[in-house]
C-alpha cells in the first residue's frame, strides 16, 4: 500500500459547514486536518449575510463557537420587510412574523469577517487533535484505491488518506463532482447571487436603528425586467448588504446582465435615503446558490466521504428568505457526530450512511425538499398552469381580489406555508408583487439617482492574484450555441464589453462569419456560473490564486 | 484451529481481517491453511507481512540488560543502544560485546552512545577535550583525511562577501544584480555595525562585496557588477568556459577563495588583492547551475550550505548547542552570523539556517544559494568604483573531459522594455484581426526602435489570425498589470480601452498617443495626444508620416496625419 499521509478525518473548506464538522470532530478527539483554498478563510466566500439559528435545529453556530453572536456578526435582525415593486409604485408588508417563524436568533455577517474568525478557533481546536487548519490548500479531486474513495489530492501537497472526508467545499464543490453525487448541468436547480456592500457608516440614523438592532428589506416585482428572483438590503455595522438572486434559468433565458440587475435595485428610489448621496461601493461579488428543493441530495455519502452544507445542495430558499449557512452548520455537526459514532461502534465505514439518517430523523432534509413543495409544484411550475395564473390576477378579477384582499396579503405572505408552497414560476416573483404594488402601493420618488460603477470598475476594484499562464477554466467549444449564454450570464461579463471573462466575437474566415465566444478567466469571481451554462472544463484556482474578497 | 480461515475470504477482505491478529504463530497457521488451500500469492505476502511486523514488534520490546548480543546485527544494535539513555547500562552492553563478538563497529556505536548520553549531563560546564578525528578513531579512514584543510582552518581569518555572479548566453541574468543588490545593503549595514575586521589583527579596513565572474567573455560584465554594488570584482575568462561544466568552475572558485592565504594550494603565489584565509560569507544564485556549483564549492571549501534562501541577514546570535559553544552548559554569542531563511517544501513555513564555527572546526565561508527574485533588482550606478582582478590559474585538461556537444536554448519570450516605440493594439482590431495586425507592424517598422505590444484582450481572443500574424498575438507581447512593464518614449496605443489593468503597464510612458472612435474611452484621460477615428484609416496614416518624417505633426493635428493627405 502507498505510504500517504493519514489522518482520521480531513475536512475540505472552512465555510461554516466545514467550520461546524471540524469543531465537532475535535470535540470529540477525532485527528482533524482542515484545507481551504483562499489566503484567509472567507476570502472566497459570499453570502447576502443573514445566518439564521433555528429554534428547531439541533445545532447552531452559537452552540459549536460560544461568542459568535458579539465577535463575528455585524447586527442582528430586528426589523423585515418585503417590498413589492412596480416602476415607482411600491407596496410594503412587514414580515417581522415570517422571520421569526422558528428563529432563535439572525444576524446579518460579512463572511470574510465571520469564516476567518471561525477559522482562527478550528485551528485552535484542531491542532490539539494532531491536524490543524492549513490554507491556501486546494483540493483537486479524490484519492482512490481499488475504486474506493480513501482521501483527497491536492494541488499544493502530496495525497492524503482519512477515514473520514467532509466536503464541505461549497455550491461549485469539485469532490462532489468528482464522487458522482452532483452535477453541473441543469440551470432551473440553480440560484446565481450578485452583491454589493456598499459603505453606509450612518447606518444607525438612516434606518433608524439602535446599535443592536438591524433591518433586512427584500424586493420584488418588475424591478427586474421580468427575470424571476429578487433582492435584498440588510445593514451591517457600518455598511450595507445590497444583493439579487435570481433563478438561472430565468436570468438565462431572458439573456439578463446580472450587474444590471443589481444597479436597477441599486438605483431604485426606496433606496436613496438609504445610501445618499455619496454612493461608495467597497465591493462586488457574485456566487451561485444551490436550490435545495431540487439538488439537495437525500443519501449525500459515498464509501468514506460526506457532502456538507452547499456541496451537498443544502441551500433552503424558503420563500424570499434564504437558508444555506445554517443548515451547513446543521449538517457539518451531525456528519461529524455521525462519524464518531460509527468510530465507537468499530466501523468507520458507516458514518455516511448514520449521517444521511440523522439528516432525515432531524429534520434538516425535510426542510431541505419539503413534501409539501413536490406535490404543489407538480401543477405549479407548469407553462400553462403560470401564464393561467399570471393571467388571472392581471386580470380584473384578480385586480379585485388583490385590492380586496388588501393587508391581508401581508398575512398571507407571512405564512411560512405558504411560502414553502410557492412554485418557481414568474407568479410569485414578479406577477404577484407587481399587481399588488399596482393596485395597493404608493409612489416613491427619489431626488437624484446614485451612480453606480461599471463593469470596469468593480472588476478594477477587486483584489487578484493572477496565476499567470494557468487558467483554471477552459472552454470546451467555444461556439456561441454551446457557451453564448455566459456573456451575459457571467457576472464580470457583459454583452458589448471587451474587458469580461466571456466576450462574443466575430469570427471570419475565408468569407465565412460566425459568432464565436472566448473567455479570460483573470476577471473571474469562481462563482460557478458558466460551469453550467457554458461547454467548460472548470475547477478552482490553486490555492491562494484568483480572487480575493475582502468584505464577502 | 485458526478462527479466520483465509481460503474462505477474498483477498480485499484479509488485510483488515489479520491487521488485530498479533499471534506469530496463529498467523503462520493461517500461511499454512492459504498454501495447502487456495494459494494466492497477493495472501501468502499480505500473511508474511504481518508475521514479519508482529515478530519485529516484538523484538521491540527487547530488554538491553539481558538480550544476547551475538544474535544482533550491528545496525541492531546502533538501533537498540539509541534508545538506551543509562550510562551503566551501555558499560555493561560494551562489556557484553567485548566479550563477547568484539565487533569494532558495534564498540564504536556502544562508545558513541555513552559519549552522547554523559555529555549532555555535564553540569559543571567543563569544556570537552578536544582530540582531533586520527587520533580518536585510530581505526577509520576518516573520509575526509585527504583533504588537507580540515583540520587547519581553526580560528581562521575571514572577510568579505563574495556573490558568484551567473551568466547565460553571455549576459549577466538578474538574480545576479538582485544577489549584489542585497550583498551591497548587507555589507554596508555589517560596515557600520562591526567596522571592519573581528579581532582588530588585520587592517580595520571595511569588508567587501566581492563579485565572481566566470566565463568565456567574463571580463565583459566586470563594469556592470560594480555598477550593481560590488567593490571589487575577480574574474576567470577562458575560451573553454562558454558553458558550464561543474568541475572547471569549482576549481577556479575555490582557488580564487583560497588565493593569498595560507590555504592556498601549496605553490600557488599569492595575490595581492588578498591575505585571508576564506571569503567570510559566499552566495550564490539557486538557479539549475548555481545549485550545482554552490554544493561543490561549499563541500570543497569544507562549510556547509543553505539552499534555496529568500531571505538574509547578518546578525549576532545567542547559541546554545554545546556542539558548537564547547560543551560550556552557558549560551555564547556568535558574532556576525548569516541569517538564511529558506521555505520549506510546502512554502508554508521558514526556517533560518545558521552556520557556526565549532571550537575545533571554523564552518566557513557562510554559504546559502538564492531564490531568483527574492530580492528587488536594484538601480546601477554607472559611476561606481570598484576593484577589478584578473585571475589566473592553469586549468588542467582534465577538467574539461565532460564536453558540451549540442544544447537548445528554451525560448525566452520577448522583451518589449527598452524600445524607444511601442505600437500596441488592442481589441479594436476585431473587425478584421489579421489586417490589424499587418497595420500596426508596418507602423512599428517604420519606426527605427520600435516592437508591437498587445493588450490582454487579444491574447485570449478567438480571433482567428493568419499564419504570418499569428506570433505576435501571444501572452509574450502582453502589456500591463500580468504581462510587460514598459516606458517607451512614444507609446502607440490603437484600439485599447485603457482597462486600469493594462495602464498600469504603459503609463509611465513619455508620450502616449491613442487612436478610438469612442472619445468616452478610459484612455483618453491618460493620453498625451487623443486621435479619434478608426484604427483601420488611421494606422496607415501614421506610417505614411513616420516614413515622411512628420509624425510629431501628424499626432499634433488630431487626426494621424490627414490633412496632409
Ligand atoms: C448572494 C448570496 C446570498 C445569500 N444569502 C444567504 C443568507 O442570507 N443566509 C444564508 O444562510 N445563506 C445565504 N446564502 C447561501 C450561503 O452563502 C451558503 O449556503 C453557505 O455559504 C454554504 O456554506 P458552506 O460551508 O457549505 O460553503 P461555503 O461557505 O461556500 O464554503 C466553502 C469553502 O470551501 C472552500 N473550498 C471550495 N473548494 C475547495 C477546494 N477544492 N479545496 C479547498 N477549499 C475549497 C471555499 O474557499 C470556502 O471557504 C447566500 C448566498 C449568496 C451567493
Ligand atoms: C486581474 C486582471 C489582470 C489583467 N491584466 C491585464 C494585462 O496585463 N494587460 C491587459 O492589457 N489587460 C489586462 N487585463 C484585462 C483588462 O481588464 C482589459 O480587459 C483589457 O485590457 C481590455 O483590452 P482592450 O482594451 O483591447 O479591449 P476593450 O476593452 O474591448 O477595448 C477595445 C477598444 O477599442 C475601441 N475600438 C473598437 N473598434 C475600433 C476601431 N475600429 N478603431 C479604433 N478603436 C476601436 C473601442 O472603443 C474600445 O475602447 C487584466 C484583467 C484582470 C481582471
Ligand atoms: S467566468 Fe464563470 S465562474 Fe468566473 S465569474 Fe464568470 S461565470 Fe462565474
Amino acid at each position: 500500500m502507498t505510504d500517504h499521509e493519514h489522518y482520521e478525518a480531513v475536512v475540505v473548506g472552512a465555510g461554516p459547514g466545514g467550520a461546524a464538522a471540524a469543531a465537532t470532530l475535535a470535540k470529540h478527539d477525532v485527528e482533524t486536518l482542515v484545507l481551504e483554498r483562499g489566503v484567509d478563510a472567507g476570502s472566497k466566500n459570499v453570502s447576502g449575510g443573514l445566518i439564521y439559528a433555528e429554534e428547531s435545529a439541533p445545532y447552531t453556530i452559537d452552540d459549536l463557537f460560544p461568542g459568535f453572536r458579539e465577535q463575528a456578526a455585524e447586527r442582528p435582525v430586528t426589523d423585515y420587510y418585503i417590498h413589492n415593486v412596480a416602476g415607482e409604485k411600491v407596496k410594503t408588508f412587514d414580515i417581522t412574523d415570517l422571520h421569526e417563524h422558528d428563529t432563535e436568533w439572525s444576524d446579518a455577517v460579512l463572511r470574510r469577517k465571520m469564516d476567518s474568525w471561525l477559522a482562527d478557533r478550528v485551528h485552535e481546536k484542531t491542532r490539539e487533535t494532531g491536524g490543524g487548519l492549513l490554507t491556501e490548500v486546494h483540493v483537486n479531486g479524490l484519492l482512490r484505491e481499488n475504486g474506493e474513495i480513501v482521501g483527497v489530492t491536492c494541488d499544493e501537497l502530496d495525497p492524503i488518506r482519512a477515514d473520514l472526508i467532509v466536503a464541505a467545499d461549497g455550491v461549485n464543490s469539485e469532490l462532489a463532482r468528482d464522487a458522482g453525487l452532483m452535477s453541473w448541468e441543469e440551470p432551473d436547480e440553480w440560484f446565481q447571487g450578485v452583491k454589493a456592500v456598499v459603505d453606509v457608516p450612518d447606518v444607525d440614523e438612516r434606518f433608524d436603528l439602535g446599535p443592536d438592532e438591524g433591518a433586512a428589506h427584500l424586493f420584488s416585482g418588475d424591478l427586474f425586467e421580468g427575470v424571476r428572483g429578487g433582492g435584498f438590503v440588510y445593514t451591517n455595522e457600518d455598511t450595507l448588504s445590497v444583493g439579487t438572486v435570481f433563478h438561472l434559468d430565468s436570468l438565462v433565458a431572458e439573456e439578463a446582465e446580472p450587474h444590471e440587475l443589481l444597479d436597477s435595485l441599486l438605483t431604485h428610489p426606496l433606496l436613496d435615503d438609504w445610501i445618499g448621496e455619496d454612493y461608495e461601493e467597497l465591493e462586488y461579488s457574485a456566487k451561485l446558490v444551490p436550490d435545495s428543493k431540487k439538488v439537495a441530495h437525500e443519501s449525500p455519502h459515498k464509501d468514506r466521504l460526506v457532502l456538507v452544507g452547499d456541496a451537498g445542495g443544502q441551500m433552503q430558499a424558503q420563500g424570499p428568505i434564504i437558508k444555506g449557512m445554517n443548515h451547513a452548520v446543521t449538517a457539518g455537526a451531525l456528519a461529524a457526530e455521525a462519524y464518531v459514532e460509527a468510530r465507537s461502534r468499530g466501523d468507520t465505514d458507516l458514518a455516511g450512511e448514520r449521517y444521511a439518517t440523522k439528516l432525515d430523523r432531524e429534520g434538516v432534509m425535510d426542510k431541505l425538499r419539503p413534501t409539501r413543495y413536490e406535490l404543489a409544484s407538480a401543477v405549479g411550475e407548469n407553462d400553462l398552469a403560470t401564464s393561467i395564473a399570471d393571467g388571472v390576477l392581471r386580470s380584473a378579477v384578480g385586480r379585485f381580489g388583490v385590492r380586496v384582499l388588501g393587508d391581508r396579503l401581508e398575512n398571507l405572505y407571512s405564512s411560512p406555508f405558504l411560502s414553502m408552497l410557492a412554485p418557481d414560476t414568474r407568479t410569485p416573483y414578479v406577477t404577484m408583487p407587481t399587481v399588488i404594488a399596482e393596485e395597493l402601493g404608493t409612489r416613491v420618488t427619489a431626488e437624484r439617482t446614485i451612480e453606480t460603477p461599471d463593469l470596469a470598475d468593480r472588476i478594477g476594484d477587486l483584489t487578484y492574484n493572477t496565476d499567470v499562464g494557468n487558467p483554471h477554466i477552459e472552454l470546451l467549444d467555444n461556439s456561441a450555441e454551446a457557451s453564448g449564454a455566459a456573456v451575459s450570464a457571467c457576472p464580470v461579463s457583459a454583452k458589448d464589453f471587451g474587458g469580461g471573462c466571456y466576450r462574443e466575437e466575430t469570427v471570419k474566415t475565408n468569407g465565412d462569419e460566425k459568432t464565436a465566444v472566448s473567455l479570460d478567466t483573470q476577471p473571474c469571481v469562481e462563482c460557478g456560473t458558466c460551469a453550467i451554462v457554458a461547454d467548460t472544463d472548470w475547477e478552482h484556482p490553486q490555492g491562494g490564486k484568483g480572487v480575493e474578497f475582502r468584505e464577502g | 484451529m485458526v478462527e479466520f480461515d483465509p481460503t474462505e475470504h477474498e483477498i480485499a477482505e484479509i488485510g483488515p481481517e489479520i491487521k488485530d491478529v498479533d499471534d506469530p504463530d496463529e498467523l503462520r497457521e493461517m500461511l499454512e491453511l492459504e498454501a495447502e488451500g487456495e494459494d494466492r500469492a497477493p495472501v501468502k505476502t499480505l500473511i508474511e507481512d504481518r508475521i514479519e511486523k508482529v515478530e519485529d514488534d516484538e523484538d521491540g520490546e527487547i530488554d538491553p540488560e539481558t538480550v544476547d548480543l551475538s544474535e544482533m546485527t550491528v545496525a541492531d544494535i546502533a538501533n537498540m543502544v539509541r534508545d538506551v539513555d543509562d550510562a551503566d547500562v551501555l558499560r555493561d552492553i560494551l562489556e557484553r560485546e567485548t566479550e563477547g563478538k568484539e565487533r569494532s563497529s558495534a564498540i564504536s556505536q556502544i562508545e558513541n552512545r555513552i559519549d552522547s548520553v554523559e555529555g549532555s549531563e555535564e553540569e559543571d560546564g567543563e569544556p570537552a577535550v578536544f582530540k582531533p578525528p586520527e587520533e580518536k578513531y585510530p581505526e577509520l579512514d576518516h573520509p575526509t583525511n585527504d583533504k588537507q584543510w580540515v583540520e587547519g582552518t581553526v580560528g581562521g581569518d575571514y572577510r568579505d562577501m563574495w556573490v558568484y555572479c551567473e551568466t547565460q548566453a553571455g549576459e549577466l541574468i538578474d538574480v545576479s544584480k538582485e544577489m549584489l543588490g542585497k550583498a551591497r545593503t548587507l555589507m554596508d549595514d555589517y560596515n557600520d555595525e562591526y567596522g571592519g575586521s573581528e579581532d582588530g589583527t588585520s587592517s580595520g579596513e571595511d569588508e567587501k562585496v566581492i563579485a565572481v565572474l566566470v566565463g568565456a567573455d567574463a571580463s565583459k560584465h566586470v563594469e556592470d557588477v560594480i555598477a550593481y554594488g560590488a567593490d571589487m570584482v575577480v574574474y576567470h575568462e577562458d575560451d573553454r568556459l562558454e558553458r558550464f561544466r561543474h568541475k572547471p568552475y569549482t576549481e577556479i572558485m575555490c582557488d580564487m577563495a583560497r588565493a593569498g592565504g595560507p590555504l592556498a594550494a601549496e605553490g600557488r603565489e599569492d595575490v595581492d588583492w588578498k591575505e585571508y584565509h576564506e571569503p567570510r560569507y559566499t552566495i550564490f544564485p539557486a538557479t539549475n547551475n548555481g545549485r550545482d556549483l554552490s554544493a561543490l564549492v561549499q563541500g570543497e571549501l569544507d562549510s556547509g550550505l543553505a539552499s534555496d534562501c529568500s531571505g538574509l541577514y547578518i546578525e549576532n546570535e545567542m547559541i546554545s548547542n554545546p556542539a558548537k559553544t564547547g560543551g560550556t552548559s552557558d549560551k555564547k554569542e556568535f558574532e556576525r552570523v548569516l541569517h538564511m531563511k529558506r521555505p520549506d517544501f510546502s512554502g508554508f513555513e521558514y526556517s533560518t539556517i545558521l552556520c557556526i564555527d565549532k571550537p575545533n572546526r571554523d564552518f566557513h565561508p557562510q554559504g546559502a544559494s538564492v531564490i531568483p527574485g527574492s530580492f528587488d533588482l536594484p538601480e546601477p550606478d554607472h559611476d561606481r568604483e570598484g576593484e577589478i582582478v584578473e585571475h589566473e590559474m592553469e586549468l588542467d585538461d582534465e577538467w574539461f573531459r565532460v564536453d558540451v556537444t549540442e544544447y537548445d536554448q528554451l525560448d525566452e519570450g520577448v522583451d518589449l522594455t527598452g524600445h524607444d516605440v511601442i505600437v500596441a493594439l488592442g481589441r479594436g482590431i476585431g473587425d478584421d484581426p489579421t489586417r490589424g495586425m499587418e497595420l500596426g507592424l508596418d507602423l512599428v517598422d517604420a519606426f527605427d526602435d520600435a516592437d508591437l505590444g498587445i493588450t490582454r484582450g487579444i491574447v485570449t481572443s478567438s480571433y482567428e489570425f493568419e499564419g504570418h500574424v499569428e506570433q505576435y498575438s501571444a501572452e509574450e507581447r502582453q502589456i500591463g498589470e500580468t504581462g510587460q512593464v514598459v516606458e517607451p518614449d512614444v507609446y502607440i496605443a490603437a484600439g485599447i480601452s485603457g482597462a486600469v489593468q493594462h495602464k498600469v503597464g504603459m503609463d509611465e510612458s513619455d508620450t502616449i498617443v491613442t487612436i478610438n472612435t469612442d472619445t468616452d474611452a478610459d484612455i483618453r484621460n491618460f493620453s498625451d495626444y487623443f486621435i479619434e477615428g478608426d484604427l483601420f484609416e488611421v494606422l496607415p496614416r501614421l506610417t505614411e508620416a513616420v516614413e515622411r518624417g512628420e509624425f510629431a505633426k501628424a499626432v499634433a493635428d488630431g487626426t494621424g496625419g490627414k490633412n496632409d493627405d
